[in-house]
C-alpha cells in the first residue's frame, strides 16, 4: 500500500520512522505537554486522509549567529558526521529529511542560514513560509542567546502570523560543565517562554539530543501541518476534499510530480 | 648628473684663482661668485688707475662701482638661492625615494568617505561580483541540489529494485525478477508506465 503511493520513494530509514509522540527536552519550555498525537491527526492518518501534507517539503529554516553551530547541527541529523573544521555558509543551504510519522510520509527541507551579517540580505529572502524557525545560539556564549530576539523576529516577519512553531536551540552542549549548563539552559528557558518558543539543548560534537530535538521538530511541524490542512478543509470543502483525495488515490505518480516541482521552487 | 657640475663649479673656481684676478672675466656669467667680482673690481679698478685722474675717468668710476655693486648683490643672491634650491631638491628626492619604497601602500592611504572601500585590481581575491549574481548561483545551486536529491532517490529505487529496470538483457531479466518481490511485480509494472507516460509528457511539453 505504501509502496503505491510513493513509487518513487525508497523505504524510509528505520530512525525516522515516528510511531509514538517525541518527548519534549524540559517541560519548563515546551510547545506542549501531550505524549499522543492529537485525536484528529491520529485518526486521519489512520484513514490515510493527510491530503497533500505528505506530499509537500515542508520547510524549516536555522537561524543564529555566525559560529554558533547551525551547520554542524544539520550535518550532524543528515549526515551523521560533525567537522571541526569551520567553514562559513555562504548565503544558504538545504537538506532533505524523509520521515514516516503516524504512518504518513513526511519530509523537510531544512534549510541552513548563514550567520555573517552580509548575507543577511540574501538567507532571509528563504525564510518565507517556514513551518518550524530554529533560533540557535551557543550555550557557552550569552552574547549568541541575546542576539536570538532578532533572528527570531527578522524571520517572523517574512511568516504569517501564528503559521510557524519556533524552536530554541542551544548548541555546543559538550563544552560545558553540569553547573554552567543548568546556568545557561535556564536564561535561555526564561528566553524560550518569552518567545514562546520550545527549548532544548544539544551538541553536535557528540550528538547528544540532535535526533530527539528533529524528530520532535518532524513531529510538531506535521501535527501542524495536518491540522491546518483539516481545518483548511472543513472551511472549503467543495474546493479542496474529494478532488485532492481522488486524484492521490487514483494516479500517484502524477500528483506527487505535480506536487514536489513547486514546492522545490519556493525557495 | 646633478651632483658632478657642483664638483665642476668648486674645480672652476679652483681654476679661477690659479688663473688671476683676470680669469674670472673668461668664466660663464651663471657660475660668478662674489670673489670672481671682488677679482673684477681689483682689475677694473686698476686700468682705471692707469687712466689718469681725468674727472671724465672719475665719473665714469663711480658709475662702474655701482654696476659691480650691482653685481656683487645678484652674485650673491643668487648663490643663497641656489644653495636654498640645491637643499630643497635634495630633501624632495630623498621624499620621493622613501615614498616609492613605500609602493601600493601609498596609494590606498588617499582618504575616502566612510561608506567608500578601496580596491586592489592586483588583488586576485578582490570582491567583483554583485548580490544578483550570488543571488543566481545560489539559487541555481539549491535547483540543482534538488534535482539531485530527487535522482539520488530514483536511482536508490531502482537499486533496491522497488522500480524493475525499463529494458533488460535476457541475461539479468532472471537475477532482477529474482529481487523483485513477485507480490509487487504487476503494481510495479504498472507504476513503470504511469512514470514513463509522465516522463514523455514532461519532456513533450519542455521542447
Amino acid at each position: 500500500m505504501k509502496s503505491t503511493l510513493r513509487p518513487l520513494r525508497p523505504p524510509v530509514s528505520r530512525d525516522r520512522i515516528i510511531a509514538s509522540f517525541p518527548k519534549w527536552y524540559t517541560p519548563d519550555a515546551c510547545l506542549q505537554l501531550k505524549e499522543l498525537f492529537h485525536g484528529q491527526v491520529s485518526s486521519a492518518c489512520e484513514r490515510r486522509d493527510t491530503g497533500t501534507v505528505g506530499l509537500r517539503l515542508s520547510k524549516v529554516v536555522v537561524v543564529g549567529d555566525l559560529y554558533v553551530g547551525k551547520t554542524s547541527l544539520i550535518h550532524r541529523f543528515c549526515k551523521n558526521v560533525f567537522d571541526r573544521d569551520y567553514k562559513a555558509t555562504i548565503g544558504v543551504d538545504f537538506e532533505i529529511e524523509r520521515f514516516e510519522i503516524a504512518g504518513v510520509p513526511y519530509s523537510l527541507q531544512i534549510w541552513d542560514t548563514a550567520g555573517q551579517e552580509k548575507f543577511k540580505c540574501i538567507a532571509s529572502a528563504y525564510y518565507r513560509g517556514a513551518q518550524a524557525i530554529i533560533t540557535a545560539f551557543d550555550l557557552s556564549d550569552v552574547q549568541t542567546l541575546e542576539h536570538t530576539r532578532q533572528w527570531l523576529e527578522d524571520a517572523l516577519r517574512e511568516n504569517e502570523p501564528g503559521s510557524s512553531i519556533i524552536f530554541l536551540v542551544g548548541t555546543k552542549k559538550d563544552l560545558l560543565s553540569g553547573a554552567a549548563c543548568a546556568q545557561a539552559e535556564t536564561e535561555a528557558v526564561r528566553l524560550a517562554n518569552e518567545m514562546q518558543a520550545e527549548f532544548w539543548a544539544v551538541s553536535a560534537k557528540t550528538g547528544e539530543n540532535v535526533q530527539a530535538l528533529f524528530s520532535r521538530v518532524a513531529a510538531l511541524a506535521f501535527e501542524h501541518s495536518v491540522l491546518q490542512e483539516l481545518e483548511r478543509r472543513s472551511s472549503a470543502r467543495p474546493q479542496v476534499g474529494d478532488a485532492g483525495l481522488i486524484r492521490m488515490e487514483g494516479c500517484p505518480s502524477e500528483a506527487q510530480e505535480t506536487e514536489r516541482p513547486t514546492s522545490l521552487r519556493c525557495c | 648628473m646633478e651632483e658632478p657640475p657642483v664638483r665642476e663649479e668648486e674645480e672652476e673656481e679652483g681654476d679661477g684663482n690659479d688663473l688671476g684676478p683676470e680669469g674670472a672675466l673668461g668664466k660663464s656669467p651663471s657660475q660668478l661668485t662674489t670673489e670672481d667680482v671682488y677679482d673684477i673690481s681689483y682689475v677694473m679698478g686698476r686700468e682705471l688707475m692707469a687712466l689718469g685722474s681725468d674727472p671724465r675717468v672719475t665719473q665714469l668710476q663711480f658709475k662702474i662701482v655701482r654696476v659691480l655693486e650691482m653685481l656683487e648683490t645678484l652674485v650673491s643672491e643668487g648663490s643663497l638661492e641656489a644653495e636654498e634650491l640645491r637643499l630643497e631638491r635634495d630633501s624632495l628626492r630623498k621624499e620621493v625615494q622613501a615614498l616609492r619604497n613605500r609602493g601600493p601602500v601609498a596609494t590606498s592611504e588617499v582618504s575616502l568617505g566612510s561608506n567608500k572601500m578601496v580596491v586592489d585590481l592586483t588583488d586576485p581575491n578582490r570582491p567583483r561580483f554583485t548580490l544578483q549574481e550570488l543571488r543566481d548561483v545560489l539559487q541555481e545551486r539549491n535547483k540543482l541540489k534538488a534535482q539531485l536529491l530527487v535522482a539520488q532517490e530514483e536511482l536508490q529505487c531502482y537499486k533496491s529494485g522497488l522500480i524493475p529496470p525499463r529494458e533488460t538483457p535476457g541475461g539479468r531479466r532472471e537475477k532482477d525478477t529474482l529481487v523483485t518481490r513477485t507480490s509487487n511485480a504487476s503494481s510495479n509494472k504498472e507504476e513503470k508506465t504511469i512514470i514513463k507516460k509522465l516522463f514523455f509528457f514532461r519532456s513533450g511539453k519542455q521542447t
